[in-house]
């Protein structure tokens, strides 16, 4: 009978402490959210909207005082709204308490929040009705398009080197990508993982840094390794092959944990080892998917490469670069036609090879 | 004495008790089934057994070795002595039937060889073996998502049976089966538990599968042993015990 109670009290406290930690946990978080929330309102209202719109100060003031000054009275206002349990954040991270008050004050706040997003976006884009259709504008466009309109075949053999030149950057950076994707895609994968503490950690590290590579635009890794290897499509294919590493790293990891548990279940059921487990009940569920995802990836490769080559990661991009710099708008012309092309047939392609294999 | 549960608790990490101090005994070449509602913790209890989960407190006994607790290669070595067989067949499903039979003798190969796939003469022999043992040698060939899912079942429980397993449990083998093929299927499980003597545990939801296959019941409700016995002792008033007070008994033939 006393280990029946001990049992049943233990599952008490699994539960109680659960709770607890939920509404620790969120009490705190919507205390630090409603700082920020106000803190952002304060800044918007009086940099973006006082200082810009109302004042039209073209080098607004800045100090870290003042800074200093919004964000303690942002903590305190913050702060105590959030221990009123009334607030936005605290509806949020469910600890509001459920009355009329939460509702008008999240409801109003939210819509505040909203609008004020928006007025200040509008004024710091500068939009202008008159610069778009001005006649001035509009003629300079025109000649363009015109020129756009009429390309200049001369160039192109050039033209059509260049592109061979950036389909291929992108088929081997996709290539090459595809056996460490693979074998980091396994350890990036949530639910092979989980199990224990060392290889979440290694999970949990491998996601940070797949994370900050892919926030960095290829582009910039192009500029990166044209300094670091030379300009030209070396460069403009490592920069291809960093990317798509991290984002089909992803993916695939996506694919990974996608994949029906009951297999996983069954298969280690029989005493199979990890190993096992995964080359036999992950492995089979997942290579549609992963071939997928690498043939668009080359398609998405071809579209990145044009837009590399101009910051001089070779091919189309380059060239195209060359001409306009030019203002050779005809030959421009032409190069953007044969990039839409490519592009479109690259796209047609991959999702034929795509369907075919479903 | 092949199995011994004793007082067994299971607690998931959300907080749900659904096993409640449950108590019983296996001997060998016992044909078990475990009757209850969904959630009343029959899947936790297989699951407890062959240790695919560990229970939170209690005592698993099995052949006399306590496997409770235990971890890595030893828990490996148990596993391979329990076959388990589920609802939802658990096959890989573009492989064939025959790599699918295979999968239930990796325990016993070396890592390398079953990546590679390639196996010896008697392994094939033993699938071939096991694949005749229910009937469908002659599907060896064909992708497993090709079968229906009576065929399906049986090529699980072939691959069960590559293990030549002491135990196999079933956790709702048939649940997702029409009646006529509910019955063939479960007629291979008396097959195995009566030609091979293999002891089995099976959860059921039909009663009239149950009065037909079962030597000895168990009734969970709510994580709680609530009848143990023979399965012509279970009545309209026991049903509805076991049921609820709404249920009422559904034939199937």
């Amino acid at each position: 009978m006393s280990k029946q109670t001990a049992v049943e009290a233990q599952m008490k406290n699994i539960i109680e402490e659960n709770k607890k930690r939920e509404h620790k946990y969120g009490i705190f978080q919507a205390i630090l959210l409603d700082i920020f929330l106000v803190f952002y309102s304060i800044l918007v209202v009086q940099r973006a909207i006082y200082y810009k719109f109302v004042l039209d100060i073209r080098d607004i003031p800045f100090s870290w005082l003042q800074i200093f000054i919004i964000f303690f009275i942002s903590a305190v206002i913050g702060t105590s709204w959030a221990l009123t349990r009334t607030s936005l954040s605290c509806k949020l991270f469910g600890v509001a308490k459920d009355n009329k008050v939460t509702k008008w004050n999240s409801e109003l706040f939210g819509w505040f929040l909203f609008d004020i997003t928006f007025i200040a976006g509008w004024i710091v884009t500068k939009i202008s009705i008159i610069g778009l259709f001005s006649s001035e504008g509009l003629n300079g466009a025109g000649r363009l398009f015109s020129a756009l309109f009429h390309p200049q075949f001369g160039i192109f053999d050039d033209a059509l080197f260049a592109m061979i030149e950036t389909i291929y950057i992108a088929l081997i950076a996709t290539l090459i990508s595809i056996p460490p994707t693979l074998l980091i895609s396994f350890f990036t994968a949530r639910n092979l993982m989980r199990e224990n503490k060392l290889t979440f950690a290694v999970y949990y590290v491998l996601r940070i840094i797949l994370n900050f590579i892919r926030s960095i635009e290829p582009l910039i890794w192009a500029i990166i390794f044209s300094v670091w290897v030379g300009i030209g499509p070396f460069a403009g294919m490592i920069a291809l092959l960093v990317h798509s590493i991290a984002s089909n790293a992803k993916l695939y990891s996506e694919a990974i944990e996608s994949i029906e548990e009951g297999p996983v279940e069954a298969i280690s059921a029989t005493g199979a080892n990890r190993v096992q487990v995964v080359w036999h009940a992950v492995v089979p569920q997942i290579v549609l998917p992963f071939l997928s995802f690498t043939i668009y990836r080359w398609d998405i490769n071809v579209r990145m490469a044009t837009v590399i080559g101009l910051v001089g990661g070779g091919g189309i991009g380059t060239m195209l670069m060359q001409y306009q710099g030019l203002a050779r708008w005809r030959e421009v012309g032409l190069i953007v036609l044969m990039i839409a092309i490519v592009v479109w047939i690259m796209d047609y392609v991959s999702a034929k090879i795509r369907e075919a294999i479903y | 004495m092949l199995l011994k549960v004793q007082n067994l608790h299971k607690i998931y990490k959300s907080g749900t008790h659904a096993l409640k101090g449950v108590s019983f005994e296996v001997e060998e070449g016992e044909f078990l089934v475990v009757i209850g509602l969904s959630g009343s913790g029959k899947s936790t209890l297989l699951r407890c057994v062959n240790r695919l989960i560990e229970p939170t407190s209690g005592l698993v006994e099995f052949n006399g070795k306590d496997i409770t607790h235990i971890k890595g290669e030893e828990l490996r070595k148990v596993k391979m002595q329990i076959g388990m067989v589920f609802q939802q067949f658990n096959l890989i499903k573009r492989k064939s039937v025959l790599s699918n039979v295979i999968t239930g003798k990796l325990g016993s190969l070396k890592t390398f060889e079953s990546i590679i796939e390639k196996y010896s003469d008697e392994v094939y022999n033993e699938a071939y073996k096991c694949l005749e043992t229910v009937g469908i040698s002659d599907k060896a060939q064909i992708r497993a998502d090709a079968l229906s899912g009576g065929q399906q079942q049986r090529v699980a429980i072939a691959r069960s049976l590559m293990q030549n397993p002491k135990l196999l449990l079933a956790d709702e083998p048939v649940a997702s089966l029409d009646p006529a093929t509910s019955n063939s299927v479960m007629q291979y499980f008396e097959k195995i538990n009566k030609e091979l003597g293999t002891t089995v545990i099976c959860n059921l939801h039909f009663l009239s599968l149950v009065r037909r296959y079962a030597t000895r019941v168990i009734a969970l409700r709510a994580g709680e042993i609530i009848y143990e016995g023979a399965p012509r002792d279970i009545d309209e008033n026991w049903f509805k015990t076991i049921y609820g007070e709404e249920a009422e008994e559904v034939e199937i033939r």
